[in-house]
Order: C-alpha cells, then structure tokens, then sequence
C-alpha cells in the first residue's frame, strides 16, 4: 500500500512522456488544422483482432490441408484487410478542420465549439468521430469536396479564456478492423465570464441625491410593467414562478422603479478578500444592474467602463471581469 | 495524466443489419448443410427459421436458458450422428450448429461482427467438401455480402443504406484481387501436410469397387460423373485401343468376380517381352477414395505413382483429391509367362456351377483339335453368331447367372459377357483374368484433353495364350452391333451415353448437349489445372522461368515480398491520385497567388493566406483594395460555415481585372 502513491507518480510521469512524445496536427496560422501524414496512428480494433486470428487459423489450416481455395479465400480477406487499413488511413489523410468558439458563457457551464471538416480532394470520408477531452460528436461523413460541422461541448471551471483543447479525429472506416486516429489541437477559445455569484451586496447608485438603495429586494416595492424572457444571471428572485407553473417557460418579472437609474459597480466598493470571489460577486450585480434596467458603468483597478445600459455593455462589462488580471487577454 | 476520453456507445444493430446477415449466413450454410447427414440439417434450418421468426416477432425470441438448452441439444445431435466432433463432418456439423445458434443472440454490433468473421471460416470449411468453380463463385458472393455487412455496420457513409456498403465493397475487393492474385502464386505452399486431424473422407464416392458381379459395372454406367481426364503428349490412340485398365480380378464363386490371393511370388515382374507403340500421357483423376489409378492398356512407366502386380498402377495413399500422374503406356506388347503357380490360379473355378451344357459348349470348340487361339477366336464368333444382346436393362439371372445368361437370357452388359467368356476359357483349359476399367475416352477440343466418364466403365478379359502372355480379349465388342440395345443406353443416359453407343437417333441434340459438356468440362479441367492444382512445384518451376531456380523458397518469399509491395503500391498510387480533383475555389486562389508570384509576392511555403495577404498589403499597399476584397470572398468560402454557391463566379469577376505590375 505503501507503494502505491510511488507508482501513481511513475505511471504520471510516463503518460505524461508519452504523451509528450505523440505527434499532434497544430493550427495553420489561418487557423485550419491540416492532417498530415505523420500525425496519423492506427491500430488493429479488437475486431480487427479477431479476424486476423481467425485468418490465420483458415492460412494454417488450407496451407496444412493443401487447400488451394481456402488459401485463395484467405489471401482476398487478407488483402481486404490490409487495404482496409489502408483506407482507414487516406480517411483521414489531408482533412481541413476548423474551430469556432461559441458565445461565452459563466464559468461551470459547458463552453460549445462548432468543428468545421472538409476533405481535400474529391475523395468522400465516412464515419468521422471527433472527440474532445469530455464529450464526442456523431460520426460524420463529408461528401467529397464539402463541409461538414459539428459540435463540441467543453466544461469551464475558471474564468477567461476557455480553449477548445485537444480533438482526436478518428475513424474505422470502411469495414471497423483497424482504428485510425490524429490528435489534432485546433485554435479556439471560447470566452469565460466568473460564475456570477448567489447574492452580492447592491452597489451604489450614482446621480443627484440618490441614495444607496438596495436594488432587486422590494417584492412588491416596485410597480410590475411586464415580463421577458429570462436571461441567464437574472435573480431568481424576479422569475414569473406561476408562469413557470402553467409552462409558459421561464420569464423575469420586470418592475417600473428600477429602470433610469444610473449605478457604478466598483471593485474598490466590496470587501471580500479572496479576488476571484470578489469577480464573481461583481458579476451578480452587473447581471441585477442589466436586469433592473439600469445604466451602469464598472470599475475595476486601472479599468473603467463608462455608463451605458442594455445587452451590449452587460457584455462588455463582464468580459472586463473575464479578463481582468489576464496577461495577454486583451489581445483576443 | 490519463485523460478520460469520451466514448460513443456502441451502435445497436438494427433490424435491416441483422436480416442481412442471417441472409448471408443461411446463404453460406446452404451448400454445407447438403454434405451433413439430415437430421444436422434439420436442427439448423429450425435455428434459421426461429432467427428469421424472432426477426418479425420479438415475442419467438428465446431467453437465455432456452438458448443453453439448444446448445446441448445441438452438441447432443452432433455427437448422435458422427459419434466425434473432430473429424471433417462433425466438426463442420458442431460448427454449423453453433454458428446457427449464435445468430440467435445478436445483441451488439461484435456479435454481428464475430458472426460474420466465423462465416468467413465456415466458408473456407466448405472447400474441404468440395472444390468446384461454381460453389467457389458462389461462396464469393457470400464473402461479398459479409464484406458489405461489416461497411454497413461501421456505418456513417452517408446517402443511403446499402449503396454506400456495396460501393465501399466492390471497391475493396477490386483492389484486392490483385494482391490475392500474387499472395496465392508467390505464398509458400507446404509440400507435406504438417499434421493430420484425421479429416478423412467419410462421404460414399462413386467409382469401381474391387468386386464384380452382374449389376455392378451397369450401375456405374448410368452415373454421369466425370472418372478421370488425360491429356496425351503425342496423338491418342484410336478409340478401339483406349483400354483404361484399373483392377485384375482373379477369383469367382461363379457369381461374383473378387482380386483374390494370386501367388504372385517374389518381387513384382514387370518385365515385358516386347513392348511398341509407346504413348506419354498425364491423368488427373477425380476423387475415388481408393488407390488404384487407371493407366491404357499396358504402362511401362509412371510417375507420381506405383506399379503393382499384374502391371497396374497404385497411388501412395486413398485418392481424396483429385489426383494428376504422369504415364507411358505401350499399346503393344508381349508379357513375359507368368509362374506355373499363377498358372493354375488363374485356372480355378467353382466346380458347383459349371454345368454340362457349358462342358459341352467348350468342348464343341476344343473338340475339333483347335489350339487356344482357335478356342478364343471361336468362342468370340459364339458370342457373335447367336443371339446375344446388349443391354443395360438385362433380365434377372437366376443362381447360377453364368450359366442363365449363356443358355437362357442372353442378354447383358459388359460384366455377363466378360464373367461368362472367362468361365468358359477357364473350362476350356486356358488362363484367364477378368480386367476392370474403362474403355474410351470423349475428346475435349476445346481444352485439349479427354474425358473418361463413370459411363464408360467396362469389364473385359485377359486370356493367357502360349507364347504371347496376357492377351486382351473383349467379348462385349464380338456382340454384333444390331444387337445393341440403344433405346435403353439413350433412356438412361442422355448425353452421358458412351461413345461407343455410336447414337445415331437425334443425333444433333446429343451432339449439342455433347458440346455443351465439353464446354463446362473444359472450364472446369482449367479450375483444376490453374487454381485447386497449383503446388509447391508449380512454383519453382516458376521460380526456375524467371532464372531465380536456385533461390529455392527463400527465393520465392523474396519474390512475393516484392511482388506484393509493389502491387500494394500500384493499387495505393490509385488511391491516392484518383480522386485528387481541384476544388475551384482553391484553383481561384491558386491563380490569385499566381499573378502575385509575378510580382515577386508569391506565399511561402507554409504561409496561410491571411499572412500572404498581409505581407502584400503591406509591400505594396496600392493593391490593397483588391487583395483584401479577394480574401473577404475566398476564406468565408472556402472555410466558413455557409459557403457562398456564387463566391467562384465573384472570384473570377474579381480576378479578370487583377494584374498586378511590378512598380517602376
């Protein structure tokens, strides 16, 4: 038992070798993966296995018994499996791919990358699989000279920059006796916005003799002017649970008193230490500021969004939070 | 760091897949299922019926304890009716059940993928039955529509169902017929089997057995089956002399004719006195089971197989497969005497049936003072002169068929005329034999050989004449032809009527289904020569054309090593170039990049085409405009998600007036 993290930590160090060791299809500078002919594996499927033992046992058998029809039956499935391999590979052999990020989404949801695939050359491939670290797309098939895309999902835990990571492209095509597979690390990064938080201290409103006002506690305070949609990060607090009820979905309650107002939400005006903890909380009430209506501006150390209301600034504004402390992330 | 990769859940097959397959199998089973005894076959054509049900009706399914319960019933069957599960047939039967059984519990997509491996194998098995053109064509299809079942199952082709599969299909195995083609010339054969599991011949062959008796040659006659094909060195001999000898029978209780014990004595005398009129030839003979091979009357030489006693050929072992050996015959000849021992056993005879009617017979021949040939020659005029007759339909002989058929029904095949002519020499005081064999052969013009059916098989007898040994006498030829009872022969013959029937009466017909024999006969002499013959030696004598004799087989691995790869090169080139078309949008933006190279402003190797645009647009910003323009229409185009179908005619507007100059 005593050993046992020892060999943990070996068996790390070899998959980490190895896996330092395999070939990978990166990113053209116009940001398409090309598979080369060095980046392709392929290994016989445990199929592939079985058939080539039982190939053997008919070789031995028809060689032992002088059979020449059985030797002739044998050399076709050999030499069909032996194309076959061959084909596995050319499936592969020069595929374009493509990566698109998504929209960004709140850290802890899954961040989607559309895959586009074209073959070069008129010849058709089938039975595509792309597979990313946690989830894997329905095998396609690209017609010759066409595209063809699909979808990869991501989990995001940390704010900023989310790339899409490692895709292994694989196929057995045509007859499933051999795999052949390319890792490739296609260029894309879906943006990450801090998780927004359960509750926040309200920030401060701004404007001639307002004062601090705790925003989004009044039920019933304010008066209801309608519904709309819910957007993610709206309070649950305002959702139109009776609606939700008769399945009409879910809809934000909006209430008149909030809107024109103007608020700043501040970095400086929170206490929580832990700075990660103090994003996300900045994030809730940019999330109740949009919500509410309001014309709000942010700030953060050595950043400053001005005042502006509406789906636009929400987005600015929470990518300042993404990418706030981020060395590079303006660059994107 | 392992990373836990995501799986795609192993397809379940569906209904249409496993329709196919069980199909295919049923396809694969049927030539099998007509070598097994009946009540094999009835098991599993019940196991095919409850698949097919179960296929409609998922209720007929059976549960796992039935299925366990099937098993050992088939397991049971099989041991029941071959007693082992190792030799040839029972080991095809337990093998075929289990296979049947199988197909009744298709739950994943492996199960389907190992059914159709093992039908692979069981069609391979079959080849241990027989080997004939057609079952392999056949059975072709069958491995076709297994290929075609495994690009199904692996799925995602795309347009369709079985299009894509068969597409995927045909192409494979029209690239793989040429690899086949060198594996099987260039693959080392074995010259000896390296072990024996015993797979004997258990099944009944049609052929002579080593007893005569009336009925027994007859029988054979009307069988249509090929006996064996020569093909001769020189010009065959004319149709008369074509004696096929096989068996010498010594003994009779004056019913049955039986080899016996001769006193041979010593060492095999194959001495001849005189020996002319010598003839090479090559046999390949159909399975018979038996060792005796069937040489024209007399071979003085063989190779590939044995002399035995009384100048007949043996093979090394039981003909299983067909068997091909090469002879010299001498059509004439004098054999040198035999021992006085041998003499008087070919004297013998059984007392009990010889009556006084026959003493009379022969002593009306000897009696005027004749020597033996006189005697022979009589006797034949006998057989001639009164009313014999040839027939394949003789009445029933009673106890003593010698004697009823001389005196009473006079009618008969080969066998009553050669049984009773030997009788008589035997009474006479002369030695006699009767010779099993065959007489005549069917020239073959379009393969160039000659055919010998199972209908030519014939009896005749060697008497032993002072001075000139053994002489062939055919009583059955004396009978005068008027006699010849054509009407049964072509009743129970058809078109695989002996030739020396000489058929004048719808005399085309039997000449175009003649033809139409020779014709398939001659594909299938091709099939033996070509495919189920080809062995080691065939090899190195390959090897020894192209001057590589020497190498041995190392020479001939070498040889198909390179052979192979560079087939495999030539079929892979093929697949490489074939399909390479242009796109037309990467044409345009060859041409684009083209008339920029005249510029000097060619991409490097390696750079994208938004980095060459750039690198443009910053070298010459005049031309800024329209390369950007161009990339603004070429990369949604080409790598967007929704190309634009009017983006190549857009290209070409653009490039028409796109022709940089070098600046002054």
């Amino acid at each position: 038992m005593s050993r046992s993290p020892e060999r943990a930590r070996w068996r790390g160090w070899f998959a980490a070798r190895f896996d330092a060791m395999l070939r990978r299809a990166r990113s053209d500078p116009d940001g398409v993966v090309r598979i080369g002919a060095r980046q392709i594996y392929i290994l016989p499927t445990r199929f592939g296995l079985v058939f080539g033992a039982v190939l053997l046992v008919m070789l031995l058998g028809s060689l032992n018994y002088q059979n020449n029809l059985g030797l002739l039956f044998t050399f076709f499935l050999a030499a069909v499996a032996l194309l076959a391999m061959h084909h596995a590979w050319f499936n592969l052999l020069g595929l374009e791919l493509q990566a698109r990020p998504g929209a960004a989404v709140f850290a802890g949801e899954p961040a989607r990358f559309t895959l586009s695939v074209r073959g070069r050359g008129r010849r058709a491939r089938a039975d595509l699989r792309l597979s990313g670290a946690e989830d894997a797309a329905a095998p396609l098939a690209v017609p010759g000279d066409e595209q063809r895309g699909c979808a990869l999902a991501v989990t995001t835990r940390r704010r900023g920059w989310q790339p899409l990571g490692e895709v292994r492209v694989e196929t057995c095509h045509p007859l499933g006796l051999f795999r052949a597979w390319c890792h490739t690390l296609p260029q894309a990064a879906t943006l990450v916005y801090p998780a927004p938080a359960q509750r926040a201290p309200p920030p401060l409103g701004t404007g001639a003799g307002a004062r601090a006002q705790p925003l989004g506690t009044g039920g019933g305070v304010e008066d209801y002017v309608g519904a709309r949609d819910y957007r993610h990060g709206d309070s649950p607090r305002h959702l139109d649970w009776k609606a939700y009820a008769r399945e009409r979905g879910l809809l934000t309650k909006q209430f008149e008193g909030e809107q024109g107002r103007e608020l700043w939400i501040e970095w400086a005006a929170l206490a929580t230490a832990d700075p990660e903890a103090r994003l996300t909380e900045l994030a809730r009430q940019l999330l109740d500021a949009a919500a509410a209506g309001a014309r709000f501006g942010l700030r953060l150390p050595g950043v400053e969004e001005p005042l502006a209301a509406g789906e636009a600034q929400l987005q600015r504004c929470l990518t300042r939070l993404a990418l706030f402390g981020q060395e590079g992330g303006d660059d994107h | 760091m392992t990373i836990e990769r995501a799986h795609w859940p192993e397809p379940v097959p569906d209904r249409l897949q496993q329709l196919w397959l069980t199909l295919v199998v049923i396809a694969g089973a049927v030539p099998l299922l007509s070598w097994l005894d009946w009540r094999i076959a009835v098991l599993v054509v019940a196991l095919f019926a409850l698949r097919l049900v179960a296929l409609r009706w998922h209720g007929a399914q059976p549960g796992r304890w039935l299925l366990v319960l099937l098993t050992l019933a088939a397991v049971a069957n099989c041991l029941y009716v071959y007693g082992n599960l190792s030799g040839r047939q029972g080991g095809a039967a337990l093998f075929l059940s289990m296979l049947a059984l199988k197909l009744l519990e298709l739950r994943a997509r492996r199960d389907l993928q190992l059914v159709a491996i093992l039908l692979g194998f069981l069609v391979v098995v079959q080849f241990l039955f027989d080997q004939s053109l057609g079952l392999a064509l056949y059975l072709a299809l069958v491995i076709g529509g297994m290929l075609a079942l495994l690009a199904d199952l692996n799925g995602a082709a795309g347009g369709g169902r079985l299009r894509p599969a068969l597409t995927t299909t045909t192409r494979l195995a029209l690239q793989a017929l040429p690899l086949t083609l060198v594996l099987f010339l260039l693959f080392p054969r074995l010259s000896a089997p390296l072990w024996d599991l015993g797979l004997d011949a258990e099944q009944a062959r049609t052929g002579f057995s080593d007893t005569m008796e009336p009925g027994a040659v007859s029988e054979l006659v009307v069988n249509g089956e090929l006996a064996f094909r020569v093909r001769f060195y020189a010009t065959p001999p004319p149709p008369e002399q074509r004696y096929w000898r096989g068996l010498v029978l010594w003994q009779t209780d004056g019913r049955r004719w039986t080899v016996g014990e001769p006193p041979q004595g010593g060492p095999v005398s194959l001495a001849l006195a005189a020996a002319a009129d010598r003839l090479d030839y090559e046999v390949v003979l159909e399975p018979t089971d038996r060792r005796w091979l069937f040489a024209l009357d007399l071979p003085v030489a063989a190779e590939g197989a044995a002399f035995a006693p009384d100048h007949l050929l043996r093979a090394r072992r039981a003909v299983e497969s067909a068997l091909r050996y090469r002879v010299r015959s001498a059509l004439d000849y004098r054999t040198s005497p035999p021992s006085a021992a041998l003499r008087d056993y070919a004297l013998r005879l059984p007392a009990a049936t010889i009556t006084p009617r026959m003493r009379a017979l022969v002593a009306s021949w000897r009696g005027e003072g004749a020597d033996d040939q006189a005697v022979v020659r009589r006797a034949l005029a006998h057989f001639n002169r009164e009313a014999f007759h040839y027939t394949l339909l003789p009445p029933p002989l009673g106890p003593n068929p010698v004697d009823a058929f001389l005196f009473e029904t006079r009618r008969g095949f080969c066998e009553h005329y050669a049984s009773s002519f030997a009788t008589l020499m035997r009474l006479a005081g002369i030695p006699s034999r009767v010779v099993l064999g065959y007489l005549g052969s069917e020239p073959n013009a379009i393969g160039g050989y000659h055919m010998v059916w199972q209908s030519d098989a014939h009896a005749w007898v060697e008497v032993l004449l002072p001075g000139r040994g053994w002489v062939r006498v055919d009583p059955t030829a004396a009978v005068d032809p008027s006699r010849i009872d054509n009407q049964s022969a072509s009743r129970l013959l058809g078109a695989g009527n002996p030739v020396r029937f000489e058929l004048t009466q719808g005399a085309w017909l039997a000449q175009l289904a003649r033809g139409a024999r020779q014709f398939a006969d001659s594909i299938d002499a091709a099939w033996q020569d070509w495919v189920l013959d080809f062995s080691a030696e065939d090899q190195l004598g390959l090897l020894q054309r192209l001057g590589l004799g020497r190498l041995g087989e190392y020479g001939l691995a070498v040889l198909m090593v390179a052979t192979f790869s560079l087939t495999l090169g030539a079929v892979l080139l093929g697949l490489v170039r074939a399909p390479r078309v242009s796109d037309p949008l990467v044409s345009r933006h060859a041409r684009f990049c083209r008339r920029l190279a005249r510029i000097g402003l060619a991409p490097h190797p390696g750079e994208g085409p938004q980095d060459h645009g750039r690198r443009v647009i910053a070298a010459r910003p005049d031309l800024a405009a329209p390369v950007s323009r161009f990339l603004a229409l070429y990369l949604p185009a080409r790598f967007g998600p929704a190309p634009d179908p009017r983006a190549v005619v857009r290209l070409d507007a653009l490039l028409r007036g796109f022709r940089p100059r070098r600046r002054r």
